[in-house]
């Protein structure tokens, strides 16, 4: 394991771990793993680096000692540990790692910072007190298409407070025209970031790959949101029928361009 | 003569209260009424009573057809598919919620009113749905005012008060029918004005302030007016009642509640 670099990742939610880390996942000359422990299989982080960077190799976390064991020579591990982890846990204080804390650069002193070997300065955010963590609710959406409009005023009302005082939202979005977005919005950063994804279009029935959301916050109205977001879903018959449509306009437009092209 | 137009009350007898007051003080000499007096807010019937008690002239809007004809709107009436899944949930409420007098007195409400050289609708001379939006391409905003041989028409329905003018100027018809010459016809068109009062109880200006609007008939100005009311009596009302409450988190930002006002090349198909 000595050819083996371990990075662990950890900082506050919205500080920018995940895009910290994604600068290293492009260079494919070593092997790449993630592992993102204690967020389990349906993570949006995972399916976002699965999507992103198809050559980088998730570790499910309930096998990690294993695989750590038999892990490549010269392999890069990043293991990106969330906001809500305890940072003293016999498992994470055990790894052999260099740890990095990605934190805002107007947070002085914090449990990030007595644990890293190396600070990071991300995203300018606001930092929760220790005693008053927010909460996180997540929900799978795998097979779920969106009506694109609803999604927008669903991520509005969400993100303005409708259903609590949100931090942070992401998540991974299908829409009927096959295509699906990562959506991120960070309490303190301007908009909220809709980045299409590149993969292959889904345009047969209910997409049968990860979609879900993450919401961190206080108050969250779980039960609200999740009624508001099964609203701005697609029927069976509306999904079919968009594909049909787009299917339809995809092939008028290559037929045009093979008609151009002779 | 000082009018005073207001437009899209939607059941918020705050909101209007505080309109009324106000035109009391701008001392406005006649008031009109465009319409959608009732749907998404929580007293629907005070309204329509409170217009009534004042004999104020009132043109249908497009909630007050829905009430009275169920709902048969084209695609225009909502933006996305939650919206319309609310937009149903605030019908059936109020369907279920008006005195049968109400209904009654919807009823008889007519499409426009006239006055002079001013028309009153609620959407445009067409349709109760139909978006009058500032941005509407300026012949199809003039044929709209020149179908109802006013100078001046009175809109509402988009939520967002404003005032378009339509310069003078000369237009070229050219009807050719197949056997028969070309007829060409040129004709001048003085100015035009388009007006309109925004919103009284479900604003969409991005604050929760009540809108309408004034006009001197003798001056030809128009002045619009904002009005704050105490908004969160609605909002408490709103979640009394019974409606979802995400209507009295929208009202309290003037974020409005559903409806679609976003395609100014759309001509409403009912």
């Amino acid at each position: 394991m000595d050819s083996i670099t371990l990075t662990a990742i950890a900082g506050p939610s919205g500080s920018g771990k995940t895009t910290w880390m994604s600068q290293f996942l492009s260079n494919r000359d070593r092997p790449l793993f993630y592992c993102c422990p204690g967020m389990g299989a349906a993570s949006v982080d995972l399916a976002r680096i699965a999507y992103c960077f198809p050559w980088v190799h998730l570790l499910p976390e309930e096998q990690t000692p294993q695989i750590f064991a038999k892990l490549p020579d010269r392999a890069l591990v990043y293991l990106e540990l969330g906001f809500h982890l305890d940072l003293t846990a016999p498992l994470l204080a055990s790894l052999p790692c260099h740890r990095v804390a990605v934190v805002p650069s107007g947070l002085q002193t914090s449990p990030w910072h007595d644990w890293a070997d190396e600070v990071i300065f991300g995203n300018d955010i606001a930092t929760p007190t220790p005693d008053n963590l927010p909460e996180l609710w997540r929900s799978p959406l795998t097979g779920q298409v969106f009506d694109a409009p609803s999604l927008d005023e669903i991520a509005i009302e969400l993100t303005e407070g409708a259903y609590g005082q949100v931090q942070r939202v992401k998540g991974i979005f299908e829409l009927p025209d096959g295509r699906a977005f990562h959506v991120d919005f960070v309490k303190g950063l301007p908009g909220i970031e809709y980045t299409e994804l590149g993969i292959p279009r889904w345009l047969e029935g209910r997409p049968d790959r990860f979609s879900g959301i993450e919401v961190v916050g206080w108050n969250l109205e779980k039960k609200t949101i999740a009624q508001t977001l099964l609203a701005g879903c697609l029927s069976d018959g509306a999904i079919a029928q968009y594909q049909e449509q787009y299917k339809s306009l995809m092939k008028s437009e290559t037929n045009q361009e093979e008609s151009i092209l002779t | 003569m000082k009018l005073a137009v207001i437009s899209c009350i939607h059941g918020n007898y705050e909101a209007l209260n505080a309109v009324l007051s106000d035109i009391d003080d701008r001392k406005a000499d006649q008031i009109y009424c465009l319409g959608d007096l009732v749907g998404y807010g929580p007293h629907p019937n005070a309204v329509v009573e409170m217009i009534r008690s004042l004999d104020i002239p009132t043109c249908q809007g497009c909630w007050d057809e829905d009430i009275v004809e169920g709902l048969n709107a084209c695609e225009c009436s909502y933006p996305s598919q939650l919206a319309e899944q609310r937009g149903r949930v605030a019908h059936e409420w109020t369907n279920n919620t008006i005195h049968p007098e109400v209904r009654e007195y919807l009823a008889t409400l007519p499409m426009t009113l006239r006055l002079d050289n001013l028309c009153f609708v609620h959407g445009s001379p067409n349709s109760q749905h139909e978006y009058l939006l500032p941005s509407m391409d300026g012949f199809a905003a003039l044929e709209r005012i020149l179908s109802t041989d006013a100078d001046v028409l009175f809109c509402g329905h988009t939520h967002v008060p404003y005032v378009r003018n339509l310069e003078d100027g000369t237009l070229t018809v050219r009807v050719q029918q197949p056997g028969k010459d070309e007829l060409e016809t040129q004709f001048e068109t003085p100015l035009k004005q388009i007006v309109n009062a925004g919103s009284v109880g479900e604003p969409r200006h991005g604050r929760p302030n009540a809108t309408y609007v004034l006009y001197d008939t003798d001056t030809a100005q128009v002045e619009l007016r904002e009005v704050p009311y105490d908004y969160e009596l609605t909002c408490a009302a709103i979640i009394a009642k019974g409606l979802p409450p995400i209507f009295a988190w929208r009202l309290a930002r003037g974020m409005e509640f559903a409806e679609r006002a976003d395609d100014p090349s759309h001509v409403c198909q009912r």
